[in-house]
């Protein structure tokens, strides 16, 4: 089995290939920036993108995955190592605390702008409900998609 | 390895940190944190400031993280008194073999006492580096003038660190006899570059790019992956258990049972999963597990009803009798920590000829705990352990104790290779150390002019630190004849009344208890608060003027934080419609940290639900050393705030825990989170306390104020549900 992440082929082992995508990226590939949290699809720790629908990878079994494009946090910067606008927002607004959600949680953002490149609160409410973060970065996180949004917008 | 023992660390800095090892050494506070400085000597680890060879910083980050970025503020203290960048210090996690013993990092205490040791390390090291200079440009010391990472004197010629440096190695002490050196961070008058900027969380780009951080970050050559089985509480006992099926399990490896732990060692994390959910395991519990049983114990007036409660706090011309004007009893449920992250840990034994026998890599509040823990648990010496400390996904004092560390010591000894073991979301709710329930009755009178004049708080709260599971069972007894500094954390009110007393008896729950973010202090203040809410409502009067008119004299920094939120909530106009609300609270943390917070509400009769709109938080914790690392933490407490006050209670039910995800232990999520204004009250002069902790004792309360206002309704027990209201006014 192969899959293709970041735009880069990787051979699954035989062993791995009735696990989930997330375990396969953390465990078996050692891209450990996608997050395990509740294990049911419900907090977002672990957003990927796979063929650029956000997507849950703790209950996706990487079977799914075969022959799609998978975006993880990892390619998300551009190969110079230059900061997507999302992650750059991030830094300027301080979001992170603890910080493990928010590798999803910038994922999760970047699926809402590819959809709605100028999103009022109601729309980041409805895109983020589902990514949980427990020490409460919301308000930054929210911050952070508009200024994002917005160098997105000027780019283009 | 130049090795320093902890005694003359502290003997040759003369500063003693509070707060460690209270596992082991239980009210004697004494074991600490020392800096010390050597320099350059590479030879030793002891240091935690360093000035290298070729003239960098390097620095021993010596608090664990967990998203409180308390070491970004020790790094901007270092980078102030030496005259360096932020940028150009290199911040390194030091393992439990790199320094001497650090105390757990809890409590809010990380700036409180870090701040100053780690000044006086930079500061005296860079006072011997300007006496090198002054030697080597044969100027007297006085004509040193301080450089960007250097000196240069008034004829303008100059010398760097990496000079200096590249010379002999000299080692600095400081010595108790000479006066201390200029402290810049705590010069008021000094126009600062670091201190009192909002400073970038080191590593914050790490996060952001998805960096290896966390403890199930680590990966390593042939590891297994494992799992054991976690009871619903730490004193249950296997009753029933059925492991037939599990060697049928794809990439299943081995079974280990020892007692009452059953763990599993398979080739891949789904295996665990598989292997584990083929077992099948009946545990007996010494307790009933649920909560009527909790409420029972807990219930305050049938305790009083027995007689005296078994701790008096404050007792002032006591009173049990008197025309109480407010006569009212509140209730907090039990609460987990539901950190983001699971903890993981992993574990590798090495042959004799290793320098540790033993490594382990977990996120834990106290590494040197987890060493003692390992030594006792294995037999090995302490100097044969290593811990390696990782940033953690949320602590909120809920990881401090040898477990997940245990689980996979067990299963790498039983395999003899390194077993990753990663726990499930399951697992944390079943291990947590919970929030106590807590049950409070506040009795207060007062005179014809409205001024306090008894006050009587008895509580019911279950342990904290002299919690069954944190203590060896012989010690309980004995210490908790003293006091449990968890239990009592908050009772003292900022009000004064000349009648006073404060009671309370602690008990053993049936879940599993210890340190939750602000331990007692959030129950207690929401039930202070609410009291003296609903007394200025009775008195008709507004509600901050009269709590200010009340409070002691000794804390004015209290009133300044409530008239400033006031201030800040009267920005907002509220709707005038019913339904609508605002409520304030206020408290003091620890006697040196001081918080208000205004709420605004509204009670969507329609949709029936309780909608916080809008926070204000004023907060004075002294020095500001990073404004805007303040600020986040405000933040982070409002919304704990708001789960306390609305969502969030440990739900029991049938000898289990039966909260086991976020769908059945819901956490505040992006649409339930107001908005928040937050504002630091700087204190150049007071020296820095933490506020990892401190605005979760008056959100709470702010909210049900809001409540009370929007509708007549008092929360006298959370989480408030919609359906309390409507039952309560029709």
């Amino acid at each position: 089995m192969k899959l293709n992440i970041n735009g880069i082929d990787y051979h699954v082992d035989s062993d791995w290939q009735n696990e989930s995508l997330l375990d396969v990226l953390r465990d078996h590939l050692g891209m450990t920036g996608t997050h395990f949290s509740c294990g049911i699809g419900q907090c977002g720790a672990c957003l990927v993108h796979v063929d650029n629908e956000p997507t849950t990878s703790c209950i996706t079994p990487v079977s799914m995955a075969e022959g799609k494009e998978i975006l993880t946090i990892e390619g998300l910067a551009s190969d110079d190592g230059t900061l997507h606008p999302l992650q750059q927002a991030w830094i300027d607004e301080a979001v992170p605390q603890c910080g493990f959600c928010q590798s999803g949680q910038i994922m999760r953002a970047l699926g809402l702008l590819q959809e709605t490149p100028d999103p009022d609160d109601a729309d980041i409410d409805q895109a983020m409900n589902g990514n949980l973060c427990r020490c409460g970065t919301y308000p930054r996180i929210r911050k952070s998609i508009k200024k994002a949004a917005l160098v997105l917008r000027e780019a283009s | 390895m130049v090795k320093l023992t902890r005694r003359r660390l502290l003997l040759t800095t003369g500063w003693i940190a509070g707060g460690a090892t209270v596992l082991y050494m239980l009210r004697n506070r004494a074991a600490a944190v020392a800096p010390t400085i050597i320099f350059p000597d590479s030879q030793s680890a002891a240091a935690w400031v360093q000035i290298r060879p070729d003239g960098t910083c390097m620095m021993y980050v010596p608090r664990m993280e967990m998203g409180q970025n308390a070491n970004t503020g020790l790094a901007q203290i270092v980078a102030e008194e030496l005259n360096v960048s932020i940028e150009d210090i290199e911040t390194i996690q030091p393992s439990t073999s790199d320094v001497p013993p650090l105390a757990v990092t809890a409590g809010s205490m990380s700036l409180t006492a870090f701040s100053k040791p780690i000044a006086v390390a930079a500061a005296t090291l860079r006072e011997s580096l300007r006496a090198k200079a002054a030697e080597k440009l044969g100027s007297p010391v006085n004509d040193i003038l301080d450089d960007v990472a250097g000196f240069r004197t008034k004829d303008n010629q100059s010398v760097t660190y990496a000079t200096l440096a590249a010379d002999s190695p000299l080692l600095v002490e400081l010595d108790e006899t000479a006066p201390p050196p200029e402290l810049y961070t705590f010069n008021p008058q000094r126009m600062k570059t670091h201190v009192g900027h909002s400073t970038k969380p080191l590593g914050i780009e790490a996060v952001v790019t998805g960096a290896p951080l966390y403890a199930a970050d680590i990966t390593m050559k042939d590891v297994l992956h494992g799992r054991a089985l976690r009871p619903p509480v730490h004193n249950a006992e296997i009753e029933t258990l059925s492991t037939d099926d599990v060697e049928s399990v794809p990439g299943f490896l081995r079974l280990v049972r020892d007692d009452n732990f059953v763990g599993v060692v398979c080739r891949t994390p789904g295996s665990v999963n598989a292997a584990i959910s083929k077992i099948q395991v009946t545990w007996k519990v010494k307790q009933p597990i649920n909560q009527a049983e909790i409420d029972r114990l807990v219930d305050v007036d049938k305790a009083l009803a027995d007689g005296d409660l078994e701790h008096v706090l404050h007792n002032a011309e006591h009173q049990s009798s008197a025309d109480w004007a407010i006569n009212l009893r509140f209730d907090v449920q039990v609460q987990s920590h539901a950190a983001q992250e699971p903890r993981a840990a992993i574990a590798r034994f090495n042959d004799d000829h290793s320098r540790h026998r033993l490594e382990i890599w977990t996120g834990t509040q106290d590494p040197w705990a987890m060493k003692r823990f390992a030594a006792m648990h294995t037999g090995l010496s302490e100097d044969d352990i290593v811990i390696y400390p990782q940033r953690m996904g949320g602590g909120f004092g809920g990881r401090e104790h040898y477990e997940v560390e245990q689980d996979a010591v067990r299963l790498t000894a039983a395999m003899g290779r390194p077993v990753k073991v990663q726990w499930t979301r399951k697992d944390e709710f079943m291990a947590a150390r919970n929030r106590p329930a807590s049950a409070h009755r506040i009795r207060i009178a007062i005179n014809e002019a409205g001024t306090l004049t008894n006050w009587w708080h008895a509580y019911v709260s279950g342990h904290v630190v002299l919690a069954r599971e944190r203590l060896p069972g012989w010690l309980l007894p004995v210490a908790r004849l003293g006091e449990d500094f968890g239990v009592i954390r908050g009772a003292h009110p900022a009000y004064e009344a000349p009648h006073q007393r404060v009671e309370y008896k602690d008990v053993d729950l049936p879940v599993d208890l210890g340190v939750w973010r602000s331990l007692n202090a959030a129950p207690a203040i929401f039930a202070i608060e609410s009291a003296m809410d609903e007394l200025a409502l009775l008195l008709g009067q507004d509600p901050v003027a009269y709590k200010v008119s009340q409070m002691r004299d000794q804390v004015p920094r209290l009133k300044a934080c409530l008239e400033q939120v006031k201030t800040m909530a009267m920005q907002r106009s509220l709707p005038e419609q019913s339904g609508y609300g605002r409520g304030f609270a206020c408290g003091i943390y620890e006697e040196r940290c001081f918080v208000a917070v205004s709420a605004d509400v509204y009670v969507d009769r329609e949709k029936g639900e309780i909608k916080v709109l809008h926070m204000c938080c004023a907060q004075d914790v002294g020095m500001a050393v990073n404004p805007d690392q303040l600020s986040a933490q405000m933040e982070s407490n409002m919304a704990w705030s708001v789960g306390m006050a609305l969502i969030e209670r440990l739900e029991v039910a049938d000898d289990n825990i039966t909260s086991s995800n976020f769908d059945n232990y819901p956490i505040v999520r992006m649409a339930e989170m107001p908005s928040i204004d937050t504002k630091v009250i700087d204190q150049p002069t007071i020296p820095p306390a933490g506020a990892g902790e401190v605005a979760l004792i008056a959100g709470p309360p702010a909210i049900a104020n809001a409540i009370r206002r929007a509708t007549g309704f008092r929360a006298q027990r959370l989480p408030i549900r919609f359906e309390d209201i409507d039952g309560n006014t029709g």
